[in-house]
């Protein structure tokens, strides 16, 4: 079979893949995010930095092994996402009613206030450590190359490959197989809808929090760990990318975002051959006004009955 | 009223050496100011303005660099061509609402500063274009009288536009857009009327910062001043254009004032847009008052 393709373009497929696994990594806890509470959440893409020097930390006061740093990365994201709920969305939910559910300036109150806490988590963290990059010691890196014939792949986009598996599995799990993710589905249903029928809908919302932020902490250590280097500015742009990625999903479709993500990574991977690295953002964006443009409802969106 | 005091600040600002920060005050007073009737009066979230800023410019950074245009044809054609990729934007981005447009704003000012940064041939590139003439070779204080001149033209062009029926309309446009259709308006028609004036003005604030600093770079077009300006028309509330002015003045002026806090620039920013969210929703003057202030001042006109 390798026959037919050139070595270099699988190699590059193969690291597009990677880079879209990242972006789905941040891109899951995205969605689910913005599936319940039908906002943006600014500051996911701060969650997954903050994961990331979280790892960092633990390695450096604790040093132990790969695993446990990822369960205290989790543990890390958790408190982080409930942290982030009080902060910056509880305070807009003070009303129920449908009317304010659906009123726009209330949304918008909640995006600007997540944007407001990412840049000002941003700006600390760059006070706090300084805007250089920051090396994992190099025990922890995974940059073992691992041969495949004429392909190399390092340990670490095997490790990025395996937990997005993982989390997309576990997650639909618990979105299909459990009593919260049931309950979890119904407030993002209908809000009102679940709070009729019984269910603690700030429970619920601060759960999603939680469960989201864990996936962007732990996705933030995952790529620390496989790319060596982290710093205050690197949950940006892969941010964005995600956020576009969620956007081409469908907004609330879980597997259309981890679909538009890898799409979005092997996009990208190749236009480099064509183009130099700056342009290849272009390509993103470009893909993202075209979904927006010709399919509003994202590639993978629920479809709606037009009026 | 708020005019004659910020004229009198100004006049102020005039007789000091404060010229370069009065002028960047202006700047980003007629950026919010346009940012406002977008995203306060029309409703249309945009995350992106800092790109037709930046694409103002350099067109004017560009034609009189390379192409020594005097400044009174730069300073239009800067607009014009701010406003025709408004138009675009809103042309193509007719149907999205709420977090749609947000988010093609966005896509569309990555894009601008992705462009701007690597089209080394034409923008040079990250070293920016450098010995851009100024606006006149006299004074300083003609030349900030001259940014002032524009300020004061757009800002009553705005005025009048705002406060007007047709800014009824687009606060109709902001509140429900299926009701302004069933009232006989074409919603698509008016965003893109908006988005056209808004991106001209600030294609033509970009044409000043480029005369008044004679140094623009792609950095100066980020994402991050696009949240800046966004941060202003916040403070100052939303839909309400002295507030924007005023968002403006603050967010320029309480940086440069704590000069010595140096990188916390945006660390300001953001914590007085979280404050202001958080307890003054309504910002340093809600929309509610400015109107009402405009609208007595011209019953009072009307009966004398």
């Amino acid at each position: 079979m390798l026959d037919f393709f050139d070595v270099f373009l699988v190699q590059q497929l193969l690291n597009g893949l990677a880079q879209g696994l990242v972006y789905a990594l941040i891109a899951i806890g995205f969605t689910l995010i913005f599936g319940v509470l039908n906002v943006v959440n600014f500051a996911h893409g701060e969650i997954y930095m903050l994961g990331a020097f979280a790892g960092l930390l633990a390695i450096q006061l604790l040093a132990p092994p790969a695993f446990a740093v990822l369960l205290l990365v989790a543990a890390a994201g958790l408190v982080l996402g409930v942290l982030l709920e009080r902060v910056a969305f509880r305070p807009f939910r003070r009303f129920n009613d449908e009317a304010s559910l659906k009123s726009k300036a209330l949304r918008e109150a909640t995006l600007l206030s997540s944007l407001a806490i990412s840049i000002i988590t941003r700006e600390l963290m760059q006070l706090y450590v300084g805007a250089d990059m920051q090396s994992i010691p190099q025990a922890y890196l995974l940059m073992t190359p691992i041969q495949l014939g004429p392909l190399s792949i390092a340990s670490g986009q095997v490790l990025i490959f395996v937990t997005a598996l993982l989390m997309f599995l576990l997650l639909q799990w618990l979105l299909f197989r459990t009593r919260l993710g049931l309950s979890i589905r119904a407030v993002s249903n209908n809000r009102l809808g679940a709070l009729h029928v019984g269910i603690n809908v700030n429970h619920i919302i601060i759960a999603t929090f939680a469960i989201g932020s864990l996936m962007g902490a732990v996705s933030g250590i995952v790529v620390g760990l496989y790319s060596g280097n982290i710093f205050p500015q690197m949950g940006f742009s892969p941010g964005i990318k995600a956020f576009v990625a969620m956007v081409m999903g469908g907004l609330d479709s879980i597997p259309g975002a981890v679909i538009s993500a890898i799409v979005l990574g092997l996009c990208e991977a190749l236009s480099t051959d064509f183009v130099s690295q700056g342009w290849s953002e272009l390509i993103s964006y470009g893909l993202l006004l075209i979904t927006l443009l010709y399919f509003p409802r994202g590639l993978f969106g629920k479809k709606v009955e037009r009026v | 009223m708020l005019l004659a005091v910020l004229w009198l600040l100004l006049g102020w600002l005039d007789a000091s050496y404060l010229y370069r920060l009065a002028s960047m005050a202006l700047v980003f007073g007629l950026l919010a100011a346009s940012a406002n009737l977008i995203t306060g009066v029309a409703g249309m979230m945009t995350l992106g303005h800092a790109a037709f800023y930046g694409v103002g410019a350099y067109t004017s950074a560009l034609l009189s660099s390379q192409y020594q245009f005097s400044p009174w044809l730069t300073l239009p054609l800067a607009g014009v061509t701010a406003a025709l990729l408004g138009g675009l934007t809103a042309w193509l981005t007719r149907r999205l609402v709420n977090v749609h447009f947000a988010v093609a704003t966005l896509g569309i000012g990555q894009a601008v500063y992705v462009t701007l940064l690597n089209w080394v041939d034409f923008t040079r590139g990250p070293m920016g274009i450098t010995d851009i003439a100024p606006l006149s070779t006299a004074s300083p204080a003609i030349n900030l009288g001259l940014v002032m001149l524009v300020f004061l033209l757009c800002y009553l062009v705005l005025e009048r536009t705002v406060h007007s029926y047709y800014g009824n309309a687009l606060r109709a446009l902001r509140e429900d857009e299926q009701c302004v259709a069933a009232m006989g308006l074409d919603p698509a028609k008016l965003k893109i009327q908006v988005m056209v004036l808004g991106c001209f003005i600030a294609g033509l604030a970009g044409a000043l910062w480029a005369y008044s600093t004679r140094y623009v770079s792609p950095g100066d077009f980020r994402f991050s001043e696009s949240i800046t300006i966004l941060a202003m028309v916040v403070i100052g509330g939303l839909g309400s254009l002295p507030g924007a002015i005023m968002g403006a003045l603050l967010l320029t002026l309480l940086p440069e004032l704590l000069r010595s806090l140096g990188d916390y620039r945006m660390l300001v920013v953001g914590s007085i847009m979280f404050g202001f969210i958080m307890f003054l929703p309504k910002g340093l003057i809600g929309e509610y008052s400015a109107l009402r202030v405009f609208r007595s001042h011209l019953k009072a006109l009307e009966q004398s």
